[in-house]
């Protein structure tokens, strides 16, 4: 027999767990050694002595402390999960202005244009190929002081990415659709200037 | 004290609040219910991670630890599971970090450092009632006192096995799901551990 079916026949054996057919087969090594069961009682009364004298429950000292000092940490952990009402209700009151936001950014990023600005040193060659490059970019306008916009763009200018800075309001009485010149804009809105391809 | 051997699941008596239904509350964040679920399962726990660890003050610190994990844990607790087996588990995992982190595990060395109740103002009312210690049920019993140090010497795995079906009467399975290993593992340390204890008894016998 193997030694691990013989470990599970004794363990189980202790238990009173044998099912009749592992009764037979433990009987077979009683028989081959006949200390075996003797050595197993043995091993039983132990196991009984242990369930017996180590107690399976023990409050621990101090329960009411013990109680106490963890709902406290429970406490703590509702509130480090929940958001404080105030700054709750502060975030619901100001939801509204989100949509207008937005769509301002939108339409500012839209007729904003970009600002390129220029690095300490730059070649001559640098230059030359700036300037290749600069024609296909778009002239961007901004629509005040307070406003500040940048085109990051690939190199081919096929891919372009307009950040906007700041808010500024659209006059309603110009219509951006069929401005083609920065001429046909008030002096408000300043020309961008095209410095630096990147 | 609880009475040993009781199923921690089968807490509750007709007229009480099954584990079930404050697993349930505490599921919907009911903070009392789970002060009724401790109330029902700190002596087990305690009991094991004293017994595993043979230290008061951190078995205090770390049952609170397991606590705080089934709190943080229960949301994700699905009813079919044994809340029993679960809770076995978390303090499985809670044990062997504090072992891997104060490096003791593969030195044996077992800190027997006990709590000092004269640092404690006698009758200062902050003074927290104390209702038991836990080596109080040993401590008028030789047997016990034996039987307590040969566990101490057994090593971790074989400790826990031992503990897990001697003494909390868990089931070969439970104690393969709360070990994370095999049945066959299980089989195997029940058999070395017994028979380590046997050992050291029957030795202590004879020097006596």
């Amino acid at each position: 027999m193997k030694k691990e079916k013989t470990e599970e026949l004794i363990v189980k054996w202790i238990d009173g767990q044998l099912t009749s057919e592992e009764e037979v087969q433990l009987a077979g090594l009683f028989q081959e050694n006949e200390n075996l069961e003797a050595e197993l009682q043995e091993m039983k009364s132990v196991s009984e002595s242990v369930t017996e004298k180590i107690p399976a429950s023990v409050d621990p000292p101090y329960c009411d402390f013990f109680g106490s000092q963890l709902m406290r940490k429970v406490d703590l952990e509702i509130q480090s999960r929940t958001p404080s009402k105030i700054g709750e209700r502060l975030v619901k009151s100001f939801q509204w202005a989100w949509a207008p936001v937005g769509a301002l950014a939108l339409v500012l990023s839209f007729f904003a244009g970009h600002r390129i600005s220029r690095p300490a040193e730059v070649t001559a060659a640098q230059e030359q190929e700036e300037g290749r490059l600069i024609q296909f970019l778009p002239t961007v306008y901004f629509a005040g002081e307070s406003l500040e916009a940048e085109v990051i763009s690939d190199s081919d200018g096929d891919v372009s990415a307009i950040f906007v800075h700041g808010l500024a309001a659209i006059r309603d009485d110009i219509d951006f659709a069929t401005i083609t010149t920065g001429a046909e804009l008030p002096k408000s809105y300043a020309r961008s200037e095209a410095r630096r391809f990147d | 004290m609880a009475p040993a051997g009781t199923s921690p699941d089968a807490g509750a008596g007709d007229d009480e609040i099954s584990d079930h239904q404050l697993i349930e509350a505490c599921q919907k964040r009911d903070a009392k219910a789970f002060e009724t679920l401790v109330i029902r399962h700190r002596g087990r726990v305690y009991a094991m991670v004293q017994n595993m660890i043979k230290n008061e003050a951190d078995a205090w610190d770390l049952s609170q630890e397991v606590f705080l994990k089934v709190w943080k844990a229960l949301p994700k607790f699905e009813a079919r599971a044994k809340f029993s087996t679960w809770l076995y588990r978390i303090t499985h995992n809670v044990v062997y970090d504090w072992l891997r982190k104060r490096k003791i595990e593969s030195a044996g060395e077992l800190d027997d450092g006990i709590l000092n109740e004269s640092d404690i103002a006698a009758g200062a009312r902050t003074t927290p009632t104390k209702i038991a210690r836990p080596d109080d049920a040993l401590a008028n019993s030789e047997l016990g006192r034996r039987i307590n140090s040969a566990l101490a010497t057994l090593n971790t795995e074989h400790r826990e096995t031992i503990l897990l079906r001697e003494v909390q009467g868990l089931d070969y399975k439970e104690i393969a799901k709360v070990m994370g290993c095999s049945l066959g593992t299980v089989m195997s340390r029940l058999y070395y551990a017994r028979k380590k204890l046997q050992t050291l008894l029957c030795d202590e016998k004879g020097k006596d």
